[in-house]
């Protein structure tokens, strides 16, 4: 019954920061002692598992083998905490239960997934499996920006739907588009997030406006931060800087998931 | 306990040009005292005639600001001397000073100590070399002080930058007159953050949807056949969560 929870970051543009996301609410609620599995379901332009110090020489089996029946969910899963490597922020994930299911970087892969089109079905499955097989609490998806198909597959499985925006007219205008889906979806928890905000907006203001706008609560307001962007590919941001302003607001949208029911 | 209390003594900067044997001399003619927390040491008007080194245990050393509330200028604790200027002026006490925890005090009587300066006439010269030093020190702090808080009215913080790193690398033999150092340079930052922060006055942000282009791409999205039957195998999905 006590099932574990899947967690989907989407947002309607690319580069708004879904994958930095993920992987530190991952890592966060990781830290607090839950089982946590990381999907990356953008297959078209895979980014995740750099995050977690993954290159193209650790990586064993992926999504994609499994979408075409070569492997199965356990062979997939990495475990981060086992082999938690290459800085000090991703060393404090030694001995977690955090594990990733990467998807291929193999150009060819690639094309022929896209190529060939998902089992949306299997895909569905696959997710579901790994709840199952490795026990987990939660499952984050990092998913691909827009709302193609295997996106809104995500979103229509999700418990929790993070839609990530920036905070500008275009952004706003994508996420109503997405949180209508999301509705029409019946995804029961929808919580928003603003990353790259400037520090020059009130964000009190700004989490007031947002709100009213779609209905839903923003549970947290990250600032743009030139130090994320000169970190974040070598590191957790926010398990290196926990007490950066970034960390500590990712920390508060990390509670927001753990308090959903 | 002896050798601790002249150890102390030659790094008291009165003492700091006298000589071994004749601190070995004051050591031997302190007393101890003993001191419950809260108990008052130093009461501020009264005549001071007497130092005491702390050598072991914490106190406080209060004044009252207007407002009546008690404020607490420092604390000390072992190895610390307090009230050396009473040996030489015999002036009241500028603040009070209260054990912080149980305490242990040595005390040096301002007559005992005149006893010594009779006897040596090396000493009070020696003494003098202290202080010259120790007022030269000083000045020069307050030279500089008074040269960066104009600075600092002037809205120029340029020096903080400049100065801060030499001043901490070179190190001071003055504890309160490195002390008064760093937080004066960290007034200036507070000041200069604030002013900063007020500078940048917070802007607000303002949206509009399009109405009319959300509905018109939500048609689009859920029009499909693909969407349709994903709407469908959710729903299942959620039932079939729902009953575990
Ligand atoms: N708050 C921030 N401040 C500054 N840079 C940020 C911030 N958040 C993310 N970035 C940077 O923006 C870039 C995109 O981030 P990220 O890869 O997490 O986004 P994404 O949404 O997953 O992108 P894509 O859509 O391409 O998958 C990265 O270089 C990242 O370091
Ligand atoms: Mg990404």
């Amino acid at each position: 019954m006590n099932k574990g929870k899947i967690v989907s970051i989407h947002s309607f543009r690319g580069g708004t920061g879904k994958s930095n996301t993920t992987a530190n609410l991952a890592a966060q609620v990781a830290m607090t002692g839950k089982r946590v599995g990381v999907v990356d379901t953008d297959i078209q332009s895979p980014g995740i598992h750099v995050l977690f110090g993954l290159d193209e020489t650790k990586m064993g089996k992926t999504m994609n083998d499994f979408l075409h029946g070569k492997a199965t969910i356990r062979e997939i899963g990495f475990s981060i905490g086992e082999h938690s490597s290459g800085g000090e922020g991703r060393a404090k994930l030694a001995g977690k239960n955090l594990w990733l299911f990467p998807s291929s970087i193999r150009g060819r892969e690639i094309s022929q997934i896209l190529k060939e089109g998902i089992d949306f079905n299997l895909l569905n499955e696959g997710l579901q499996k790994t709840i199952t097989e490795f026990d987990l609490d939660y499952l984050f998806i990092d998913t691909h920006p827009g709302l193609n198909e295997e996106t809104l597959l995500s979103i229509a499985t999700s418990d929790i739907l993070i839609i990530i925006l920036r905070p500008d007219n275009q952004d706003l205008q994508g996420t109503s588009v997405t949180v209508d889906i999301a509705r029409s979806l019946d995804v029961p928890n929808l919580l928003l997030m603003v990353n790259k905000a400037l520090p020059k907006y009130d964000f009190v203001e700004l989490k007031k406006e947002i709100e009213d706008k779609f209905n839903a609560p923003v549970t947290g307001i990250l600032p743009l931060s030139f130090d994320l962007a000169d970190n974040a590919s070598n590191d957790l941001f926010s398990l290196r800087f926990p007490d950066h302003d970034w960390s500590k607001a990712l920390r508060g949208v990390a509670k927001a998931v753990l308090a959903v029911e | 306990m002896k050798s601790d209390v002249l150890n102390q003594l030659q790094k008291t900067a009165i003492f700091k040009n006298v000589s071994d044997d004749i601190l070995a001399e004051v050591a031997i003619k302190a007393s101890t005292r003993k001191l419950v927390k809260d108990e008052v040491l130093i009461r501020k008007g009264e005549k001071g005639d007497s130092l005491f080194l702390i050598h072991d245990g914490w106190v406080k050393i209060v004044t009252v600001d207007s407002k009546g509330d008690e404020l607490i200028i420092n604390k000390c604790g072992p190895g610390e001397t307090i009230g050396e200027m009473a040996l030489l002026d015999g002036e009241t006490r500028s603040a009070t000073v209260i054990a912080l925890t149980e305490a242990e005090v040595l005390e040096l009587k301002q007559d005992v100590f005149e006893e010594i300066l009779k006897q040596r006439s090396d000493v009070p010269l020696a003494i003098i070399r202290s202080y010259s030093e120790r007022l030269r020190f000083s000045t020069t702090y307050i030279e500089k002080a008074i040269d960066w808080s104009q600075k600092t009215a002037e809205g120029d913080y340029s020096f903080v930058e400049q100065i801060q790193p030499l001043v901490e690398g070179a190190g001071s033999n003055d504890d309160k007159a490195a002390q008064l150092l760093s937080a004066f340079f960290a007034m200036v930052r507070r000041v200069k953050e604030r002013e900063d922060g007020l500078k940048q006055q917070l802007e607000k942000l303002t949206f509009e949807i399009d109405q009319a282009r959300r509905k018109q791409e939500f048609d689009e999205i859920t029009s499909t056949e693909f969407y349709a039957n994903l709407k469908e195998q959710a729903k299942a999905l959620r039932q079939k969560r729902a009953q575990g």
